[in-house]
């Protein structure tokens, strides 16, 4: 059975590569277009793309604390999704993508438990609206759930549902799947778009649907977006390990240290105001570094491997959207979630396509006339 | 009292509200839009530090500063010496266009206290540049008066460490300020936790406060911004119309003469 709908995606992100599976195990024709050049092989180094750079966590708790209900919600169907679409990636593929639910522990330094009593009261709140659920803990709770933590931790939280993805190894994973169904990838594409027509080098092709997928890069297209600059480490130790994402208070934004496979660790991430991609301030990596050496003194003979910087897209209210103008579906503001709602997001956009019941729509879906 | 004719003066302008909003640690720009329309606020402080709205670099948060309609006052967050900080300074009279600058120089770490000898160098410089500097400083009043001597027409005392919504923790010393320089606006700046504090600043005659913290970490920063702007008009109102002086003992406010005399004894 082939479907005779033709579909672009512009932007080979998370979303695009996420919306590219889902289309082409449906047999959709579809051509991804993306900006950058791409290593099939490895796919290693795209870190252009915020998915690559960021840490891969799925925390909807920790994250609607400074977000909303709404993204709540979207990260909850987004935990049921990510085992699903983990498991058929690993029926192909050679290796297994890490993907851990062991929860996130929430700790703090002595100068700022305000914060943490702060975070407390909010997700108590949380936990008495929706079904968010929350332990605390004291010194010894915290000790034997992470040996590795020698900081003086005398209280916590753990939100338990939480999870945390081998983002990089998923990406991958997706895209060689993708190229598996067929979908027809065209890198080193820069493009512009104009309702359903793509044009690409001076040749211009038609779709019965066009989905930009492209972060900021879409910004010429959609005049609300903004990107906010991140900052975030890659650093390798051999010398500790941690079976989960550990947040640590900070007065100006949530600071989190990510295992990843290979003993390595992703520490991040600065939040700023700014559409400034140049490389990391000093300020910014003395702030990371001290908060992992603070964590564990061993981490001073950690290897620093990469230090990033991207911007995440953004509307005014750091909401997602997914903007609908004829046969242009914009699917954009991810913000510093991607991939704590993109699954749901992507889960809502096919139902949609396919016209059935779409259980995010009003949260979701804005359409345009154009 | 009509409050069109009660205007706070800072320089050469006058404003008729007397709250200065931050824009530093709101949820999103929409909440800090929000946030800042029910302030009422005409005078919102920003950082070029912290915001960095490089300059041709597709601004949209410095767009959405600018949409509020408000009056910038940019700042110095982060400097620990006047070098430091004068250079901001120009950095931000440059790309902001406002040569009102608000100045802070930290002198330390922990409980990010204004550096008292660092900030005179630098107001000093800033004022012969042309500033219309607002320097963050202590209570002590020597160091007010060296400020006003380096030509500050204004002075933001702090009411405890930026953060800590301690409140006025020295009200002796900042009594003292405004009885010495009575003359000279003066703006508590930083350390504000709730309305109730916002209003003791202005009924002690203070002239207007300057907050962030605890207006964008509220759990409903809106709400909390209007209940700010109540208070201050609140204390404003309670200045001007002459509190009365406290006692040690109760004074009815019936008169007692024709109440038995045993019922006297006991009040």
């Amino acid at each position: 059975m082939s479907n005779t709908v033709d579909i672009a995606i512009i932007g080979a992100g998370l979303a695009g590569r996420l919306l590219a599976y889902r289309l082409s195990q449906l047999n959709y024709d579809i051509d991804l277009y993306e900006a950058n050049q791409l290593d099939i092989k490895t796919s290693a180094q795209q870190l252009s793309a915020a998915a690559f750079t960021a840490a891969g966590m799925i925390a909807p708790i920790s994250e609607a604390i400074d977000a909303d209900l709404d993204t709540y919600f979207l990260g909850k169907s987004s935990l049921k999704l990510w085992p699903q679409i983990i498991r058929e990636l690993n029926l192909s593929g050679d290796k297994k993508i890490a993907y851990q639910q062991n929860g996130s522990l929430i700790i703090c330094h002595h100068q700022d438990q305000a914060e943490l009593t702060h975070f407390t009261r909010k997700v108590h709140r949380l936990s008495q609206t929706c079904d968010a659920k929350f332990k605390t803990l004291d010194a010894t709770d915290i000790k034997a759930l992470e040996p590795d933590l020698e900081g003086n931790f005398s209280t916590g939280l753990l939100l338990e549902e939480e999870a945390n993805i081998d983002n990089r190894h998923l990406m991958h994973a997706l895209l060689q799947q993708c190229l598996a169904n067929q979908v027809h990838l065209i890198d080193q594409a820069t493009v512009s778009v104009t309702n359903n027509c793509v044009t690409h080098q001076h040749k211009s092709q038609t779709y019965q649907w066009v989905f930009d997928c492209r972060g900021v890069g879409a910004k010429a297209q959609l005049p609300n977006l903004r990107g906010v600059r991140g900052e975030v480490l890659r650093v390798e130790s051999t010398e500790i390990s941690l079976s989960r994402p550990v947040r640590l208070m900070h007065p100006r934004y949530q600071l989190y240290l990510v295992p990843k496979p290979n003993r390595q660790f992703v520490i991040g991430a600065t939040q700023i105001e700014s559409e400034d991609t140049s490389p990391m301030s000093v300020q910014s990596m003395l702030e990371l570094c001290s908060a992992l050496y603070s964590i564990n003194p061993a981490f001073s003979q950690a290897r620093i491997l990469e230090q990033n910087t991207n911007l995440r897209p953004a509307f005014i209210d750091n909401k997602p959207q997914v903007i609908v103008r004829d046969q242009l579906v914009s699917i954009n503001g991810l913000f510093r979630h991607g991939f704590l709602v993109a699954p749901a997001i992507i889960d809502s956009v096919v139902n949609w396509l396919q016209g059935k019941n779409c259980p995010n729509q009003a949260r979701l879906f804005s359409f345009l006339e154009h | 009292m009509n409050t069109s004719t009660d205007l706070l003066k800072l320089y050469d302008e006058t404003f008729n509200s007397r709250f200065l909003l931050g824009t530093a640690l709101y949820r999103n720009p929409e909440e800090m839009s929000a946030a800042i329309k029910a302030s009422g606020s005409q005078f919102i402080t920003l950082s070029l530090r912290q915001q960095n709205p490089a300059k041709n670099d597709g601004d949209a948060f410095w767009q959405m500063i600018k949409n509020t309609g408000c009056k910038l006052l940019p700042n110095t967050a982060g400097c620990k010496s006047a070098k430091e900080a004068i250079n901001l300074a120009e950095m931000s009279r440059e790309l902001f266009e406002t040569s009102w600058i608000k100045l802070e120089v930290i002198g330390d770490d922990y409980n990010l206290q204004p550096d008292p000898f660092e900030l005179v160098i630098a107001a000093t410089q800033l004022i012969k540049r042309g500033f219309k500097v607002l320097p963050y400083c202590t209570d002590d009043l020597v160091l007010c008066l060296r400020l006003i001597d380096a030509g500050c027409e204004v002075l933001m005392p702090w009411g405890a460490p930026i953060g800590t919504g301690r409140g006025l923790m020295n009200k002796y010393h900042l009594k003292s300020l405004r009885e010495r320089l009575p003359t000279t606006p003066l703006i508590i700046d930083a350390g504000l936790g709730s309305p109730s504090q916002a209003a003791e600043a202005l009924e002690l005659g203070f002239d207007a406060v300057l907050l962030n913290t605890a207006v964008a970490k509220a759990d409903d920063p809106v709400l909390m911004a209007h209940a700010f702007s109540l208070a201050i008009q609140a204390g404003r109102s309670a200045y001007l119309a002459g509190l009365m002086q406290r006692r040690q003992t109760a004074s009815p406010s019936t008169p007692i003469l024709g109440q038995p005399f045993w019922h006297q004894q006991s009040s």
